[in-house]
């Protein structure tokens, strides 16, 4: 059943509204609640909501055109359905703007089945703006020859109506395959990979030794094969979270107190030590690529990237997960210390098996960090500044700091880096749970 | 005339993408009912222009050294920096008028009577949206609002201290010769610089007050207390 979408007012006197900008395009899906265009009076711009699921259809205004109050300016339908293509205009509503029109939607005709591939289709109205004519561009009329599609069931989205390739893509579903990577390139909701991926290596309990190397799969040699040629040497994808910091900065306050003059916890030291905690439960992050295989982490070295003057040297916080956070706090200093007068040994440079990169003393609140390799992921830390949030229903200001975690694809997928860094989110906005 | 309260969050200095996530965030929040009372956001901006949905291309003249956002609100090309107080109102309209007519109204008169308080004698100027003194002659404050299931977002600004200088670059509004003008040009009568911003914070506050018929709750949300 296909829903209208009227021209609305913005206020009662209202005559007209003029559309302003489209955010949805002929033949694109909308939810329900979702923005499908702007309209303007004076200066106050307003967003027309979609008021049901469905597919954009029959877009019959353009930008910056000028519409009457309750006039149709698209129609949201099934996808496949097909709409009547009078031209609709509805009865204008007076009254109060806040006025729904759900008693105006009607029921357009319908022709079964969205777009067959090859049996026929009972052709119920012939929905090409001039029937009998069709209208669709060289392109599209050989894809819908050679796919079996019935070009007088698509809308066209083209130049006065015209069936171009798009529309075929899309109203029909059949957006080309990918080639040989079918899942590789965006994570699949809900497919469980990530329990998948862990449940291939052995629990931490039972693991022996500093390392375990698991040789590549077929899909794994693929996805490193094709992801590397297109996006360059480690084809990086980026995660980004923010952070409730207020109970961490009311933690490291009250550690500092009981200290005194024992020493200081820095925000810094409480990222390392919960970046460490995070990464034994994802060991699926702490790893290596190896060419052939990928070399997965027992151990936790943390690489730390300080600026020096003539670049960029990330020392290595061993064992990271094992320390207390006075102890990592005491070998940064160090390490950061010896890197800025250059004499760091190599030993105490390499052999981390995950950065972290902070720039939030710099006040940078978001920024992307390139991966070390061979370690396939890096958090980008910003700054932790105050914003007005919802808490409770009420708008209050909290501390709040972003991280961006840099992710090598050959090794992580989306769903593997999402679950750490939710992981490291929940340790950091409820320090106690880095005692779990 | 009601017993609505809306809190005030004073938020100092917030660059213009960061103000515009919180905005976004907030206004969702409001539309889905996560968020039960209404704010307004009071800040300012490092220098900045933006172009509403109506400006045209092409309207910043000079060195492109300033940041430069088009965004949804209603209105044309205008300037942001220090010492402009800008007002965010993230309002369900639901709870006044259903009207952005009456809403664009209702914030000039807020400003109005705020410039009031200053001793600032302020009107409208039919068919300019926005806040003006000497009979329509200067432009004190811009308007420009966005409005989703009638919560709104975006706002106006009102130019306190501000360096009237950038506005030599843009067309302001889109109106060509207009001439911006501040409270501190206005007022001239050398007021420090810090006693004339928290009066005009104040004034601001009470004006919403009065022109919307709520009352506020202020909090700080401030960079610079948070280390």
């Amino acid at each position: 059943m296909a829903t209208k979408v009227f021209m609305e007012a913005l206020s009662p006197t209202m005559e007209e509204g003029r559309l302003v900008k489209w955010h949805k395009r002929e033949g694109e899906v909308v939810k329900a609640g979702e923005t499908l265009a702007e309209v303007e009076t004076d200066k106050a711009i307003m967003d027309l909501v979609a008021r049901a699921d469905g597919v954009l259809r029959q877009v019959a205004v353009t930008e910056g055109q000028t519409v009457p109050v309750g006039n149709v300016v698209a129609v949201i339908a099934a996808p496949g359905e097909n709409v009547d293509t009078s031209p609709a205009v509805a009865p204008v509503v007076s009254g109060s703007g806040g006025g729904r029109r759900e008693a105006l939607k009607d029921s357009p005709t319908v022709a079964g089945g969205g777009i067959a591939r090859s049996a026929p289709t009972p052709v119920v109205a012939a929905p090409a703006a001039e029937a009998g004519r069709l209208r669709a561009s060289p392109l599209a009329k050989r894809i819908a020859k050679e796919a079996g599609v019935d070009l007088q069931l698509v809308t066209g989205s083209g130049p006065g109506g015209r069936v171009v390739k798009r529309d075929l893509e899309s109203a029909a579903g059949r957006a080309p395959a990918p080639a040989s990577v079918p899942t590789a390139l965006a994570p699949s909701p809900a497919t469980g990979r990530e329990s998948f991926r862990v449940s291939r290596l052995p629990s931490p309990e039972r693991a022996e030794g500093a390392y375990q190397d698991v040789p590549l799969t077929q899909i794994r040699k693929t996805i490193a094969k094709r992801l590397a040629t297109s996006l360059g040497p480690i084809p990086h994808f980026f995660l980004t979270t923010e952070v409730d910091m207020e109970r961490a900065a009311e933690a490291r306050d009250a550690l500092n107190r009981q200290l005194g003059d024992r020493g200081k916890v820095s925000f810094n030291d409480v990222i390392v030590k919960a970046t460490a905690l995070a990464l034994t439960k994802h060991r699926a992050c702490n790893a290596w690529f190896q060419d052939d295989h990928i070399r997965y982490w027992n151990e936790v070295h943390i690489g730390m990237a300080v600026a020096v003057e003539d670049g960029l040297i990330t020392p290595v916080i061993r064992h990271a997960d094992l320390k207390a956070l006075l102890e990592i706090g005491g070998e940064a200093r160090d390490l950061a210390e010896k890197a800025r007068n250059r004499r760091l040994q190599p030993s105490e440079y390499t052999g981390a098996t995950f950065s972290v990169s902070n720039l939030g003393m710099f006040e940078i609140d978001q920024f992307t960090a390139v991966i070390n390799p061979p370690e396939a992921g890096i958090i980008a830390v910003g700054s932790i500044a105050p914003k007005p949030v919802v808490w409770d229903g009420q708008v209050v200001p909290r501390r709040r700091m972003r991280i961006t975690m840099s992710c090598d694809h050959r090794v992580i997928d989306g769903a593997t880096g999402a679950a750490f860094l939710k992981t490291l989110k929940e340790m950091l906005e409820n320090p106690l749970a880095m005692l779990l | 005339m009601t017993d609505r309260t809306i809190d005030v969050i004073e938020a100092g200095v917030v660059p213009y993408a960061e103000a515009l996530e919180w905005q976004r965030s907030l206004a969702a929040a409001r539309i889905d009912g996560r968020l039960a009372r209404d704010v307004i956001l009071l800040l300012e901006h490092p220098p900045v222009v933006t172009l509403g949905r109506n400006a045209r291309a092409g309207p910043v003249r000079g060195p492109r050294d300033l940041p430069v956002f088009e965004v949804e609100r209603g209105g044309d090309v205008t300037f942001h920096g220090p010492g402009q107080l800008v007002g965010y109102p993230i309002l369900d309209l639901g709870g006044y008028r259903r009207d952005l007519h009456w809403y664009l109204r209702t914030l000039e008169q807020a400003l109005i009577d705020a410039l009031a308080e200053l001793e600032i004698p302020a009107e409208r100027n039919p068919g300019y949206t926005g806040v003006w003194t000497r009979g329509g002659g200067r432009k004190i404050a811009s308007i420009g609002v966005h409005v989703k299931q009638w919560v709104t977002w975006h706002g106006f600004a009102l130019n306190v201290t501000t360096d009237l200088s950038h506005f030599d670059r843009i067309v302001p509004c889109g109106i060509p010769g207009v001439v911006m003008t501040s409270v501190e040009r206005e007022t001239g009568d050398g007021r420090r610089e810090k006693d004339l911003w928290s009066d005009t914070v104040a004034a601001v506050i009470r004006g919403f007050e009065a022109a919307f018929g709520v009352t506020t709750q202020e909090s700080s949300c401030s960079r610079s207390e948070t280390y």
